[in-house]
């Protein structure tokens, strides 16, 4: 969050704005932002939505969808929440997604399960309104700036098309110990496009990802892997794959289908 | 199955309806893979296909193909959950993209499904979809939350074998979809309605899970084509299709409202909100459907 500078705004009516700057490190062939790069956006976003919404009640993050639209070339990306469901045991969020202000990016969903507030979190309290502003602040020393790709942050590794791996560590994990959820989608992405690249050429990226979150990954490394269902399609232009992500005990975490397209 | 929260406080099932409602429309003819004794069941489910459900080409529209992965998913998932049951909250579809035009994909088709993960209170099952000859044809998930109905679960046999069920009478269960579920044309291009009539409904008495994929898939195409939403949209077919079930439906008329959110080359994304006009517009769905023009 703080390497990708997130910012957020919540108004009066408690509705969620948020922004992700575009640049080198988080752009993809068709201009835009990655899709992991909007995941962390999304997964913020929806946490900041959704853990006021339950309160006092807590929320977990149940599934995610991500659909992107190619902006071209933009500086920034922008998200709003909006609740759709408030459930006794479910939440549902959607995220319309906007490039510059004004450019259709895309949409998201989010689905979280309502449980009964952990003890370690009874004191936790939430934003209430307040004006655009960093989600974490800088670092004082400037050593938290984004300087290289961002999969390559992450620590990503690619063993063979469509197979990722991952190292659990401190940057990469939540509250918990585990695999950020953000994080998780960060690997479905890039385990496709990876898999696409030698089937639809170099400029393959994931436009689409809906993912179930299973269980917590841990321990690590992680690995990723997809597939292909099916060949692309005839105009070499968009495939459809699946992907599971298993931890260091084989124990699958996360599953997801994804779409990958061409610039 | 079931859109979300649909149980308490309502009549008691009738699990007769499942002779004369939507599954008897799809008859898919499900076993269970194994003796039945393990906990998590492994569904097959043929599906014949027939041509008053396809396309010209043959093909299962996409809606369909979603109502039938709704339909053995949450069996799966219910089976998972007992003495509980279950309620669909989402479901996802995405069809081979090699497999959407030409021969491919057409014709009867084979559902199995897994149950990825049953938690405390929810399941998660995933349906593979593949032609009779093995080639895949679309992927799809869902997740169930597991509830306490009232009146117990539906009465289930293990291992899981086809039911036997006499040939439904009522010329609609010849029909096309469109006809069978009763679609109207909406106020303009995008605009589906249908009225939630018995052979719709589940044996909760709400409308069927299936109708609601039916309907976002009809919707979006209509919104692409700019037609009105029976009229054919040769050409066009939904690649892609999530749909979040966010109340159940109950009252009716139930109306899907389609808006393109943008283009990807050949590919459409559009967003599809189902409301019960009945029930102060209650909004039950919301779908993110991508429609492609194919072929």
């Amino acid at each position: 969050m703080r390497l990708l500078a997130l910012e957020i705004e919540r108004t009066v009516d408690g509705d969620v704005r948020g922004w992700l700057p575009v640049n080198e490190f988080t752009r993809v062939p068709s201009g835009g932002p990655g899709l992991a790069a909007v995941a962390m956006l999304v997964d913020a976003l929806g946490g900041a939505t959704a853990l006021p919404a339950a309160d006092p009640d807590w929320a977990i993050t149940a599934d995610l969808s991500i659909h992107l639209l190619p902006t071209g070339p933009i500086g920034e990306l922008r998200a709003d929440a909006h609740v759709r469901r408030r459930g006794r045991r479910t939440l549902v969020l959607d995220f319309d997604l906007l490039g510059d202000e004004a450019v259709p990016a895309g949409t998201a969903t989010g689905s979280f399960t309502v449980v009964a507030r952990p003890a370690h979190l009874v004191d936790v309290t939430f934003d209430t309104a307040g004006p655009r502003h960093l989600m974490i602040d800088p670092s004082p020393d400037g050593s938290d700036v984004l300087d290289r790709p961002y999969l390559e942050e992450l620590g990503l590794v690619e063993h063979e098309p469509g197979v990722i791996t991952i190292e659990l560590r401190p940057e990469v994990s939540n509250n918990l110990s585990a695999l950020h959820g953000a994080v998780h989608t960060a690997v479905m992405d890039a385990a496709s496009a990876s898999l696409g690249r030698p089937l639809l050429g170099p400029d393959a990226e994931t436009s689409d990802v809906h993912l179930a979150f299973l269980n917590l990954a841990r321990p690590g490394p992680m690995r990723a892997e997809a597939v292909a269902v099916g060949p692309p399609s005839p105009e070499g232009d968009r495939l459809t794959a699946e992907v599971r992500l298993v931890d260091a005990d084989g124990r699958l975490c996360s599953y997801a289908t994804t779409s990958v397209v061409t610039a | 199955m079931t859109p979300l929260e649909p149980i308490d406080e309502k009549p008691r099932p009738n699990f007769g309806a499942r002779t004369s409602g939507v599954a008897a429309y799809l008859g898919m003819a499900v076993s269970e893979l194994g003796d039945g004794t393990e906990p998590l069941a492994v569904l097959r489910g043929p599906f014949a296909a027939p041509a008053h459900i396809t396309d010209a080409d043959g093909r299962t529209p996409t809606g369909v193909l979603a109502a039938l992965v709704d339909s053995i998913g949450g069996l799966a998932s219910g089976i998972a959950s007992m003495p509980d049951w279950i309620v669909t909250t989402n479901l996802t579809l995405r069809r081979s993209p090699g497999a959407l035009s030409g021969q491919v994909g057409t014709g009867p088709l084979v559902l199995d499904t897994e149950v990825l993960r049953r938690g405390r209170s929810a399941v998660v099952t995933r349906t593979a979809v593949s032609s009779a000859d093995g080639t895949p044809v679309a992927t799809g998930w869902m997740t169930c939350a597991v509830l306490t109905p009232t009146g117990g679960p539906p009465p289930i046999t293990r291992p899981i074998r086809p039911l036997l069920q006499e040939p439904v009478a009522d010329p609609a269960f010849s029909t096309a979809p469109a006809e069978f579920f009763g679609l109207r044309e909406g106020k303009a291009p995008g605009e589906v309605a249908l009225d939630i009539i018995g052979r719709i409904r589940n044996p909760w008495g709400i409308l069927h899970g299936g109708a609601m994929t039916v309907l976002a898939d009809v919707a979006a195409r209509s919104a692409v084509a700019g037609a009105p939403a029976l009229e054919p949209t040769p050409g066009l077919v939904t690649a892609d299709l999530i749909t979040h079930y966010l109340s159940p439906g109950r009252v009716g008329p139930v109306v899907a409202s389609a808006e393109v959110l943008g283009r990807r080359d050949r590919e459409h994304l559009v967003r599809v909100i189902v409301r019960d006009h009945g029930a102060d517009d209650r909004l039950l769905v919301e779908s993110v459907v991508t429609v492609r023009h194919a072929g």
